[in-house]
């Protein structure tokens, strides 16, 4: 439909097409009731305290923590496409740098809600930042998610600002594009930051040394997850891009980016995933012959709880690391649409399942000769704040794209031009 | 964390870590105030409206970015660099010495050789007394007829070229016009005057580079014909082949006339917004 005869057509590009307002309002209006319920759930948690939950002492990390750092791996695609594109200079991938911003704003933001709601009492969030414990690794991560937060959000303002009754005011298209020059330097202070962020979430477990499941050796004073959290984020970022803009794709009924972009990024995903699966069973396989012996646990102890067996490390390495990074780097299985699709899927499913294998996993087996197994089932409160972000996440993703420039369409009419006689 | 609080004490770590920390958050506050001064510094040197304006031109349609020289068939094809600012183009003096070719029809408007002509659809008349009188083109006249408001700038205003001078609002649409000179604004009219502003330009009007982005002549009649096309094609009945007159009128008011036509589009395209 044009969108000249939209009721909200003047604050949508012009030439652009979007459905028509009401059929807009009815797609959000799910959403919206999610997001309601999330915020009511989190308002709960907030005002009670954390017994609205199912945590305890023991399991203090429960679905939450798992969506953070989904959320967050998933999230990379953000800052490693603004690397590729203005520190390597892979203008190629341009067309999906909007998105990969909306969609590392969303992330972070969602993430660090959440974490508001964890971490409670919101008022005193400052103490972080006035008290930090400089020997935790999650001071650091606290620091680099506020400051990367705070880098998506200048990145996102430029976008915002590209609305088309936002640029009708000179100030702002002026402040936009001054910002926007200066993007560069957002892109290297993110790139930074995130390197750290992701690196610190996976070294808070590999110093868990009370917990013998996640702890693990390094190098310094990094454990080995600190790096491979670094690479299976930026593995699993464009991978996550690719889902989103086929998503989109689909829903709109449009091609919004050219193939040999997606085909790009599952090139870039694929080699990442290769690397990261490599690194991986390394280290799998020194913990299991080394660290955990040296802990005084036998190897395939940990997997003799179901329903934590062998098949979820399987899964993990080799259904959703190995295959998919097979079917991303050669030419021919990435060309067709619907492997590339299967395979980042699969990649972005084996990082949420490294991420819940970290988080879950860890506290649930037992440490101690008179430990239990422990079980934990999320209280409605915690489902209900989860579903309240990824409701967050959709809202804001739907309103960017229809009100935003997420996908420069290309102009009409302009093929090569020649110039003079 | 600072002195101040009981049991604190600065350790190596303390001091790697915050350093860091601060020098990171330093880098992003700078960058943020970088931008704001820049844009501060846009304003004051009468720079924001011509980037702002650069910005809009190069996000037009190829289409609607032909030199002036193509239009005039000086020229097979050229697109313009400069954002019409012919004052500043370094090929004008080489394509204007071209011979001009003939026009095709322009649907019996009415471009007087006494006047400029901005792309932008306004007309520009050099006054005796040193100021120049600015109204729109007789396209527009017929496309919007009477407009339902009109707002003006203040008497005493500054306009940049290319800055937009006026709005009007017809049928619920706001049409936003750009300056076609820069000056300050002495005197507002409207529909009913047959003018809309008079200017007191900021440069000489005795200097030729000072009309020289406008069209005259042979450009006019080129760019009408061509503008007069684009309308035609845009505004022809939904579903039907793309067809041209090769002769008659143009009928007034056509905002009124073809309600349902897609006017978001024309008239971005006929005022050059993006």
């Amino acid at each position: 439909m044009a969108s000249s005869t939209l009721m909200d057509a003047r604050w949508i590009a012009r030439g652009e097409e979007r459905a028509p307002l009401s059929r807009f309002l009815l797609w959000l209006a799910p959403w919206i009731v999610l997001l309601a319920i999330g915020v009511y759930a989190a308002g709960l948690c907030l005002y009670y305290g954390l017994n609205q939950t199912n945590m305890d002492n023991r399991f203090a990390f429960g679905l939450w923590i798992f969506l953070d750092l989904g959320i967050i791996a998933l999230g990379a695609g953000a800052f490693f496409t603004g690397f590729l594109v203005y520190i390597l200079g892979r203008t190629e991938l341009k067309p999906i740098l909007n998105t990969a911003v909306v969609v590392g704003f969303i992330c972070y933001s969602g993430a660090v809600s959440i974490l508001m709601i964890d971490v409670g009492q919101p008022l005193r969030a400052w103490f972080t930042f006035w008290h930090p414990n400089t020997h935790s690794m999650l001071t650091e991560v606290t620091f680099c998610i506020s400051c990367y937060l705070l880098v998506l959000s200048l990145e996102y303002i430029p976008l915002l600002l590209r609305n088309r009754q936002l640029k009708q005011l000179p100030s702002f298209f002026v402040f936009e594009h001054q910002l926007h020059k200066l993007v560069p330097v957002l892109a290297a202070v993110g790139t930074l930051l995130s390197f750290f962020h992701q690196g610190s979430l996976g070294g808070l477990y590999g110093v868990l040394r009370g917990r013998p499941f996640a702890f693990r050796t390094g190098f310094l004073i990094w454990p080995s997850t600190f790096f491979l959290f670094i690479l299976s984020a930026i593995a699993s970022g464009p991978s996550f891009l690719i889902l989103i803009t086929a998503t989109v794709e689909k829903v709109t009924g449009k091609k919004l980016v050219a193939d040999r972009v997606f085909r790009r990024l599952g090139y870039i995903s694929g080699l990442l995933l290769a690397l990261y699966v490599a690194a991986k069973s390394i280290d799998t396989l020194v913990w299991l012959n080394f660290t955990s012996r040296s802990e005084g646990f036998a190897p395939w102890q940990f997997y003799s709880h179901k329903p934590f067996g062998t098949p979820i490390l399987f899964a993990e390495i080799v259904v959703l690391g190995l295959l998919p990074a097979c079917l991303l780097i050669p030419e021919t299985t990435r060309r067709r649409r619907w492997i590339l699709l299967c395979a980042a899927a699969m990649a972005c499913s084996g990082v949420l399942l490294n991420r819940f294998v970290l988080t879950v996993q860890t506290l649930a087996l037992p440490t101690l000769p008179f430990d239990d197994f422990l079980q934990y089932r999320p209280s409605w409160q915690e489902i209900a704040s989860f579903g309240g972000v990824i409701a967050y996440g959709v809202i804001l993703y739907s309103l960017s794209y229809r009100y935003l420039p997420l996908f420069a369409a290309p102009k009409e009419g302009d093929p090569p031009h020649v110039s003079g006689h | 964390m600072f002195p101040g609080i009981d049991g604190f004490h600065w350790t190596f770590g303390h001091i790697l870590f915050l350093s860091l920390f601060f020098v990171v958050a330093l880098t992003i506050l700078t960058t943020v105030a970088s931008a704001v001064w820049r844009t501060a510094k846009d304003f004051r040197t009468h720079k924001a409206i011509d980037f702002y304006w650069k910005e809009n031109f190069s996000e037009l349609p190829e289409r609607d970015r032909r030199c002036r020289h193509e239009l005039a068939g000086r020229v097979i094809s050229r697109v313009c660099d400069n954002a019409f600012d012919c004052r500043h183009c370094e090929n004008y003096a080489q394509f204007v010495v071209l011979p001009a070719t003939g026009h095709v029809n322009s649907l019996g408007l009415n471009y007087s050789d006494d006047r400029y002509y901005h792309r932008g659809h306004t007309w520009l008349k050099p006054e005796q007394d040193g100021t120049v009188a600015i109204g729109l083109d007789d396209l527009v006249e017929h496309l919007v007829g009477d407009p339902d408001s009109v707002r003006m700038p203040e008497i005493g205003e500054e306009l940049e070229l290319n800055q937009v001078a006026w709005r009007m609002r017809k049928n619920d649409k706001e049409i936003q016009v750009r300056a076609p000179l820069e000056g300050t604004v002495i005197a507002v009219g409207g529909p009913r005057e047959g003018w809309y502003l008079r200017l007191q330009p900021r440069l000489d009007l005795h200097n030729l580079l000072t009309f020289r982005h406008l069209l005259r002549g042979p450009e006019v009649r080129g760019w009408v014909a061509r503008e007069a096309e684009r309308l035609q094609l845009q505004l022809r009945a939904p579903n039907t082949p793309a067809a041209l007159a090769d002769g008659g009128v143009l009928m007034p008011d056509l905002m009124s006339a073809i309600p349902e036509a897609d006017w978001d589009t024309v008239l971005g395209d006929t005022f050059l917004q993006t």
